[in-house]
Order: C-alpha cells, then sequence, then structure tokens
C-alpha cells in the first residue's frame, strides 16, 4: 500500500494552512476578559494607589483640602529624616520587629520539634497555640491591656504570687515596647509553629532513616537534616513576619497610643497621625513610600530566593 | 451516520512533527481501530478528529462538511476516555444528561433518553451516585453512555479498556463489538494492544512515527503486512526476522507457527525453502500450545508447536520453514518485496548457514 | 529501666504540654470570666478565679452602650460582600491563569503574586484619597472595594483548577459546553474544599479587621463590631473592665467556636499561604 518513511515528505503540500491564525478573535479575548475584573480591582485598589502615594509624596497636601497641592519636590523626604520624632519611630520599628520575628521564629521551630507528633493530645495543643491567631486584634489587645493592668492585672497578681516584682508594663516608656512585643509574639507563634510543622512533614522520613542508620545523633540530624531541609520555612516565614510586624498599628493604636513618649511611636501609627491627626499628607506619604520600599526590598528578595530554589531542583 | 475523511492531515507541536501527511478514509460504519506504539501519533489523530487539537495541515471531513473549524461540541460525535473523565462532582443521571442540557433538550425529554440508555447499558440502579461510588467497570458503563445517549454520527474511543482488570476488558470487547453492530455507527478506536486491534476491529490502521504504515482488515493484515514494521508489531509473538547480511538484498521473516522443528538425528526433508540449526534455550507451554526460543547462528528465533510432541532444552534441533511461508523486506526501506515468481533457489541461496 | 522512666517522663511531658496550652487558651478563659464578674470583684487584689457572684448583666449593658446590633450586621455586610466580589472575580481570573495560554500571563499573575505579598494596608492613605474622590469615605463601598479581589484567593483557585485532569474538560467541551459552563458547572464544584479554605480565611480575616473601618468609617451606621468594642473601653474611660470583656466576648467566641467545629479547616486555610 504504501511505504513508512517516503511518504512524509514527497506529497505535494496543497492544503497547508495554519489553523491557529484563524481562530475566532473572541477566543484569544477570552482569557483578558476573565482576569479584567480582579486585575481591574488590583488595578484601582492597590497598583494605582502606589503610582499615586508616590506622587503624592512630592506634594505638600492635606486631607482636610484635597484641591490644593503644591509640588514640593523631595522636601517631604527631607523634613520627614530630619525629624528626630521619625528616627525613633525606626530605632522603634526596627527593634520591636527584630525581636518579635526572631522570638517568633525561635520559640515556634522548638514548639514544633516538640509537638510534632501523631497523638491527639500534640493535635488539641497545636490548635490551642494557634487559636490566638484567628482573634481580632483589637479584642487581643484589650485583653492584653487587662492581663498588664499595673494594679488589678493577671500578670502580676502572679509575679507577685511567686515573690517577683510586679511589672510596670505599657504605664512606662521602658518596658511598653517590650510588653507589645510579647503580645504580638503571642500571637504569631502558633501560626508559625504549624508552618513548620508542615515544613517538617514534607520532609521524606527516608532521611531520617538513614540518618538514624548512620548513628547520627540526634543535635547532629537537626543541625545538618532538619534546619537545611527547612530553610525555605524559615525564609519564608522570616519575610512575612518581617512585613507584618513593619506594619504594627492595631496593638499601638488601642494600647498605648503610641506613648508613653513616643517609646512604642512605630511607622503605621506614625503615618496615621501625621495624615489623618496633623494633616500633614506629604510627611504621611512620604513616610508610606519607605515603608513600601521596605516591603518592596524584602518581597523581590523572596521572590530571588524561591526562583533561586526552583533552580536548584 | 458518516463516513471520516482525513485529507493530508498534519500536526506539529512546538516544531515537531507528530502527524505527518494522513491520508484516510474512514467508511461510514466501520469499526475503525488505530493502532501503534507509544507516541505514534494514533491519539493525537483521534483528537485532531474531535476537535480537541487544532489541525496544522489538512483537511478533517465529517459526512458531507469540512470540520476544522467546527468546535467539538458541534461535530456531532462523541468520546470515550481512557481515565473516562466523568464529572466528579455530578451523579450519573447528571453525567449522562450534560450533553443533551448543552443541546437544550426538554427535560422530560432528556429524563426518558437517559432511562433508556441506562437500561441498555444496566445503570438504572446507579443513576443517583457520584462517580466515585462506583466500580471501574461501572465508571466505564457511564462514559459509554454518556457517549451514546447523544446518538452520534462517530464514536471515538482513545483506549478505554486498560483501566481495567484483564477479564473485565475481554467482556468489554464482546460489548462493545455487539454494541458497534447494534448501533451501525461509525466508531475509531485507538489502543496500543494489537491483540484488541486485531480482535475487535474490522478495519486497522496501524501507525509509526506519526505516518500510516498499513490500513487493512485483520486478516490481511496479518498475513499479507506491507512491511517490516507491520510485520513486526502485529501477531504475538511477532515475527521472527533474519535481518540481512553481507552482500544479501532483503530480510526475511516468518511466523513462529510456521516454524516446523525436527530433531536432529531425524533425516531431513529437503522441501524447505529456509532451513537453521538452532538449540532450545527455554519453552513456554500455553497450553495446547508450546513456545521455543532457540538460538541460532542468524540470531534467537520464536517457534510454536501443538504441545502434542515436546522438546527438551538444550537439544539441537533443525528448524525449517516453507517457501510461501515467508515474507521478503527491502533491505533499505524495510517495504514488503512480492517476487514475480516463486524462487526455489533461497533455500540455497542460505545453505552456506544451514551446512 | 525504660519501663520504670517511661511513666513519669510522659507525665512530665503531659504537664508541660497542657501549661503551653494554657499560655495560649488561659486569657481567653480569663476574658470570659471577667466578662460575669461584678465591678467590685474585679478590683480586689489579688484578683479570684471564679466569679464569686456570676453576673449576667454585664453582656446586656455592653449591648446596650451602642448601636450593637448595626455593627453586628455592618460586619456581616462587609465580610459577605467582600467575600462574594473575590469568588467572582477570583474564579474567572484562576481559570483564565490555570488553563488559558495567552500573551502575558506571567506578566499579569506576576502582578497578582506582587498583590499577594505586599499587604494594601500600606497604601491607606492615598485609598483615603481615592475615596473621597468618589465620594465613598464613610460608606460601607469604602470597606468592602478595596478588597474586591484577593490575590491569595486567585493563587489557591489556580492551584486547585490547574489539578483538574484535561480529559475532563475535553469531555465537556465534547458535550458542547460553553467555556462559561465548564468553569460554573465542571471546575467550581470540584474546586469546592478549596472554596471553603478561602471562604474561612477571608471572613475571619474581615471579620476581625479593625484599621480599615478605622479609617474609613466615623459614624456609627457604618461601623463595624470590632470599631464598636473598641469605642465601647474609650467611651467607659477604660475601667469597667467586666463590661469591655463582655462586648469582647461578643467579637471572639463566635470566631472561637467556628474555629473548634472547623478547626482542620481553618488552619488549612491560614497554613496555605506557605505553600
Amino acid at each position: 500500500m504504501r511505504e513508512p518513511s517516503a511518504v512524509a515528505e514527497s506529497s505535494p503540500v496543497a492544503v497547508t494552512q495554519v489553523q491557529e491564525q484563524t481562530r475566532p478573535w473572541s477566543e484569544t479575548l477570552r482569557p483578558y476578559l476573565y482576569v479584567a475584573p480582579a486585575l481591574l480591582f488590583f488595578a484601582l485598589f492597590f497598583f494605582y494607589p502606589i503610582v499615586y502615594m508616590i506622587y503624592l509624596s512630592f506634594q505638600d497636601w492635606t486631607l482636610l483640602n484635597l484641591e490644593e497641592m503644591e509640588w514640593v519636590g523631595l522636601d517631604n523626604f527631607s523634613t520627614l529624616f530630619s525629624d528626630p520624632d521619625f528616627h525613633l519611630v525606626l530605632k522603634n520599628t526596627l527593634i520591636y520587629t527584630f525581636l518579635t520575628v526572631f522570638l517568633g521564629i525561635a520559640i515556634a521551630f522548638f514548639l514544633a520539634l516538640w509537638l510534632n507528633r501523631k497523638a491527639k493530645i500534640y493535635g488539641l495543643v497545636q490548635g490551642a497555640i494557634f487559636s490566638p491567631h484567628i482573634i481580632s486584634l483589637v479584642s487581643v489587645s484589650m485583653l492584653w491591656m487587662w492581663l498588664m493592668d499595673p494594679q488589678y492585672g493577671l500578670l502580676n497578681a502572679m509575679l507577685e504570687s511567686v515573690g517577683l516584682p510586679p511589672s510596670t508594663w505599657l504605664a512606662d516608656p521602658g518596658t511598653a515596647l517590650y510588653s507589645l512585643v510579647l503580645v504580638s509574639v503571642w500571637k504569631v507563634v502558633g501560626y508559625n509553629t504549624l508552618i513548620f510543622i508542615a515544613g517538617l512533614q514534607s520532609i521524606p522520613q527516608d532521611i531520617y532513616e538513614s540518618a538514624a542508620l548512620d548513628r547520627s545523633p540526634a543535635w547532629r540530624t537537626l543541625y545538618k537534616i532538619t534546619i537545611p531541609m527547612l530553610s525555605p520555612t524559615i525564609f519564608f516565614l522570616l519575610v512575612i513576619n518581617t512585613i507584618s510586624s513593619f506594619q504594627v498599628f492595631d496593638t499601638i493604636y488601642i494600647m498605648t497610643q503610641g506613648g508613653p513618649v513616643n517609646s512604642t511611636n512605630m511607622l503605621v501609627y506614625y503615618i496615621y497621625e501625621q495624615g489623618m491627626d496633623f494633616y500633614n499628607g506629604g510627611i504621611a506619604s512620604a513616610a508610606s513610600v519607605v515603608l513600601l520600599g521596605l516591603a518592596g526590598v524584602l518581597t523581590l528578595f523572596h521572590f530571588l530566593f524561591l526562583a533561586k530554589r526552583v533552580h536548584y531542583r | 451516520m458518516a463516513q471520516v475523511s482525513l485529507h493530508h492531515v498534519g500536526k506539529s507541536f512546538e516544531g515537531q512533527k507528530v502527524v505527518k501527511g494522513l491520508d484516510l478514509v474512514i467508511p461510514n460504519g466501520s469499526f475503525t481501530v488505530l493502532v501503534g506504539p507509544s507516541g505514534c501519533g494514533k491519539s493525537t489523530t483521534l483528537r485532531m478528529i474531535a476537535g480537541l487539537e487544532n489541525v496544522t495541515e489538512g483537511e478533517i471531513w465529517i459526512g458531507e462538511k469540512k470540520v476544522n473549524d467546527v468546535p467539538p461540541g458541534k461535530r456531532d460525535l462523541a468520546m470515550v476516555f481512557q481515565n473516562y473523565a466523568l464529572y466528579p462532582t455530578m451523579s450519573v443521571f447528571e453525567n449522562i444528561a450534560f450533553g443533551l442540557q448543552n443541546r437544550g433538550v426538554p427535560k422530560q425529554e432528556r429524563k426518558r433518553l437517559v432511562a433508556e440508555i441506562a437500561e441498555v447499558v444496566g445503570l438504572t440502579p446507579y443513576l443517583d451516585r457520584k462517580p466515585s461510588q462506583l466500580s471501574g467497570g461501572q465508571r466505564q458503563r457511564v462514559a459509554l453512555a454518556r457517549a451514546m445517549v447523544k446518538k452520534p454520527q462517530v464514536f471515538l474511543m482513545d483506549e478505554p479498556l486498560s483501566n481495567l482488570d484483564a477479564k473485565l476488558r475481554s467482556q468489554m470487547r464482546i460489548e462493545l463489538t455487539s454494541l458497534h453492530k447494534q448501533l451501525g455507527s461509525t466508531f475509531i478506536y485507538v489502543t496500543h494492544d494489537q491483540v484488541e486491534a486485531m480482535t475487535m476491529g474490522d478495519q486497522i490502521v496501524v501507525m509509526n512515527e506519526g505516518v500510516i504504515q498499513q490500513v487493512a482488515s485483520p486478516i490481511s493484515l496479518y498475513h499479507d503486512p506491507e512491511n517490516l514494521f507491520v510485520a513486526q508489531f502485529i501477531g504475538s509473538p511477532p515475527m521472527n526476522i533474519i535481518h540481512a547480511q553481507g552482500t544479501e538484498a532483503e530480510h526475511i521473516g516468518f511466523r513462529p507457527e510456521k516454524v516446523k522443528l525436527r530433531s536432529m538425528a531425524k533425516e531431513i526433508t529437503s522441501t524447505a525453502a529456509l532451513k537453521l540449526e538452532g538449540r532450545v534455550i527455554t519453552r513456554e507451554i500455553l497450553g495446547s500450545e508450546v513456545l521455543y526460543y532457540l538460538d541460532t547462528n542468524r540470531g534467537r528465533i520464536i517457534a510454536k508447536s501443538s504441545a502434542d510432541e515436546f522438546i527438551e532444552e538444550g537439544i539441537l534441533v533443525e528448524l525449517s520453514v516453507e517457501e510461501k511461508d515467508l515474507y521478503r523486506f527491502d533491505k533499505e526501506s524495510g517495504a514488503r518485496v512480492r517476487h514475480e515468481s516463486i524462487r526455489l533457489a533461497t533455500g540455497e541461496q542460505l545453505g552456506g548457514i544451514v551446512s | 529501666m525504660y519501663r520504670v522512666w517511661y511513666y513519669p517522663r510522659k507525665a512530665v511531658e503531659w504537664v508541660l504540654l497542657i501549661g503551653v496550652a494554657l499560655v495560649f487558651v488561659f486569657p481567653f478563659l480569663w476574658m470570659l470570666l471577667t466578662a460575669f464578674k461584678t465591678l467590685p470583684e474585679i478590683y480586689q487584689f489579688p484578683p479570684t478565679l471564679l466569679p464569686e457572684q456570676w453576673e449576667f448583666g454585664n453582656f446586656a449593658k455592653a449591648w446596650e452602650t451602642g448601636p450593637f446590633l448595626t455593627y453586628v450586621l455592618n460586619s456581616f455586610l462587609v465580610a459577605v460582600g467582600i467575600l462574594l466580589l473575590q469568588f467572582f472575580t477570583a474564579v474567572p481570573a484562576a481559570y483564565a491563569f490555570a488553563r488559558y495560554k495567552f500573551r502575558g500571563r506571567n506578566w499579569l499573575f506576576g502582578l497578582t503574586l506582587i498583590a499577594l505579598m505586599i499587604p494594601p494596608q500600606i497604601v491607606f492613605l492615598p485609598v483615603y484619597v481615592e475615596m473621597s474622590h468618589f465620594q465613598l469615605v464613610d460608606t460601607l463601598w469604602a470597606l468592602i472595594l478595596p478588597y474586591g479581589a484577593s490575590a491569595f484567593g486567585i493563587f489557591l483557585l489556580r492551584q486547585s483548577f490547574m489539578q483538574v485532569p484535561d480529559e475532563v474538560i475535553e469531555a465537556a467541551r465534547l458535550d458542547d459546553a460553553s467555556e462559561w459552563k465548564i468553569m460554573w458547572r465542571i471546575m467550581v464544584p470540584m474546586a469546592k474544599p478549596v472554596l471553603v479554605t478561602f471562604g474561612l480565611f477571608s471572613f475571619i480575616y474581615h471579620w476581625n479587621d479593625y484599621f480599615w473601618p478605622l479609617i474609613m468609617t466615623n459614624s456609627d451606621s457604618v461601623r463595624t463590631l470590632p470599631i464598636g468594642i473598641w469605642m465601647l473601653k474609650a467611651s467607659e474611660g477604660g475601667k469597667h473592665w467586666n463590661m469591655i470583656m463582655a462586648g469582647n466576648v461578643m467579637l471572639v467566641f463566635p470566631i472561637l467556636i467556628v474555629f473548634f467545629i472547623a478547626q482542620r479547616h481553618i488552619i488549612r486555610a491560614f497554613i496555605y499561604q506557605s505553600k
């Protein structure tokens, strides 16, 4: 009938046509129509505001009168960076972020190693330490204000009952910032722990079995296997926790109002005060741009890291 | 009912040609099987007929209509997939009725049609179940019912039996062929299993590397292969091939059951066109027949003979094949070579080896 | 040797486990207990554990200090409104990202990932300005619209849609189903577990949200429950802790109860972000 190899090349290509191009334009348009609504929302309430915010940071303006804006170039940024309050705000934000992220991740790591078991009790404890994460910060803040009440609070009562001196908690510039750190670590530890447990469970079990056969002591297995295998998880938590710590607002607004004497004033609260209370729109947007820059750099790091990880696989 | 024809159909994926210039007519009412090793382009061809893949070149006609630009749902065909592709969130009833609903068949009519088909394939007690609550064979029936209920001109089936166990598979083969007789519509069936192809098809299309190798009925495909590929692909165990060596111009092939074995001690009958000496390496007893694996100086040969008479392993035997049972293939192209006259001299041609 | 030590060690571990659990759960119990105490009792030192006299009136008193029914309704409207919008924007977008090849797809998906990483609170100031241009400040729209599309939802659904076997979609095409119908009748029902997960995440997040309503609202008729609870504290001068805690119980315990019913789903919803 026919020879196998000869047919392919020899026949005249009479009816050749590229069908891809005859696809109706409505089909070509379809995916764009599908993504359009979501992207429209992003454009209106995320990307456009970012651009607009950068524009606003070069203007002298106030929320009281949006019609009047004056181009002032980099004046807002120079005012901002020469404001000693802003220096303090940056310092507070960095201390708060460092402590929250470090403690939140370190405690969670050890909790995860401990609680990553099958028995029911461990699941219950996991649920218990996670529960603060789903509670509104409003309630968390008020609850801890009450617990930290210097005179009638439960915490001081407990300190005294074991013979320790009571703390001033939120009332003193020396302890207020650390009290806020305590609250946010309490809230975030459960989330971090469960992320770590998810990470631990994705490590193939046979690696541990072969390490055990190689008589690797527990600490070496932890150091040489568990921690390196968890590095993507650790990195993810670093980025997520840092970005959210930069944004701390609710606890400050409710518990301390930035005080005492600005000791708990941090970036977003500063932006809020400048924009909504003091009507310094320009300064507020310049500070927002600084915050955006910090979050943007972290996000970029995260994506680069992910890209590298993909590369390694 | 309709004839499906492909005119010079080709398909490329990212510059790679997977189907090359197919010309094929699938007659109205036939059970046509596309068969070939994996990656031969058979599934792609089926999917082009279905409209699930765009055609890069050429034309596809169903009945009197060119369907290149017709979307799958409007081609008046139905397809049964290898993994059934049932809608997991719909009940059996909804699965079967979905296509009717999309065509705007009124509700009462839908109920009647689904009930009718369910009766035919024996699914009536399961209409309210979800696919996850059914066995493999029942899912297969749902997939069939979903195709049948639309009363299409053409049924397409992409390895529909390969997820079933052996027993169920042979049962479904029979059911499918009798279904084909009942409906009288055109069936196009893709499989990599040549046994399935031989037992079910009335027209078999053997494909390799995107090219049609032969189109024929099962019988003529077996007895009259067009080329080396078909000869080796069809039949189990495959045809023995003695590859051309040195100045020889042709490969020689013969079916295992055509090999006569004689113990070397016995006298040699000399009418055979091909004689070889070989040693039995292993044997497989199939029941009524035995397969012998023999080592000869022209390579491994498989012989099939009746189990009436055993030859022990390690015995040296003489193999002989009659001239009428030999197939010759061109050394370069692998195409079948048909000589005008039977050359009795062939035996002597290979005589040197036979001793 | 091992046997002898096994039980004491187990007992010590149980004590530690319960201790850790109490660190995180006891504050909520304290909230509940305080809500049932009388004003003089909460100002006793050292404090009592259980109320000496169960005072049930704190809840009613808290409820009457402001239009709490309005707050609760607003919270529901906002959380459900956002959820619906996010659902109807995420499904088509996720379907397109998962199932179509089109020019600019990776670029557009990259934009979605940026929106996933950078929280929208960062841009509250320009959004506020935008809202005041549209005259939407101090309306529920200002609370709902900025969250109309969820990058997280798109991301989650896209993953789920990508796992649907091609054959199921092809079977539907052969059944003459339109793309729109395939999306809503085949894909969405198959993604139900993911949708439940996402729905819980979104609802809890917006039920709890405090920052956005604080910025965007200043009249009672559009305030949400977290703002109402906070105002309870502000108006009471922060001294009636029993009443304040009673108010907080209304905000916290519905979520905690849902959490204990759907714990696995909720944990998965929040943990999923890391994958």
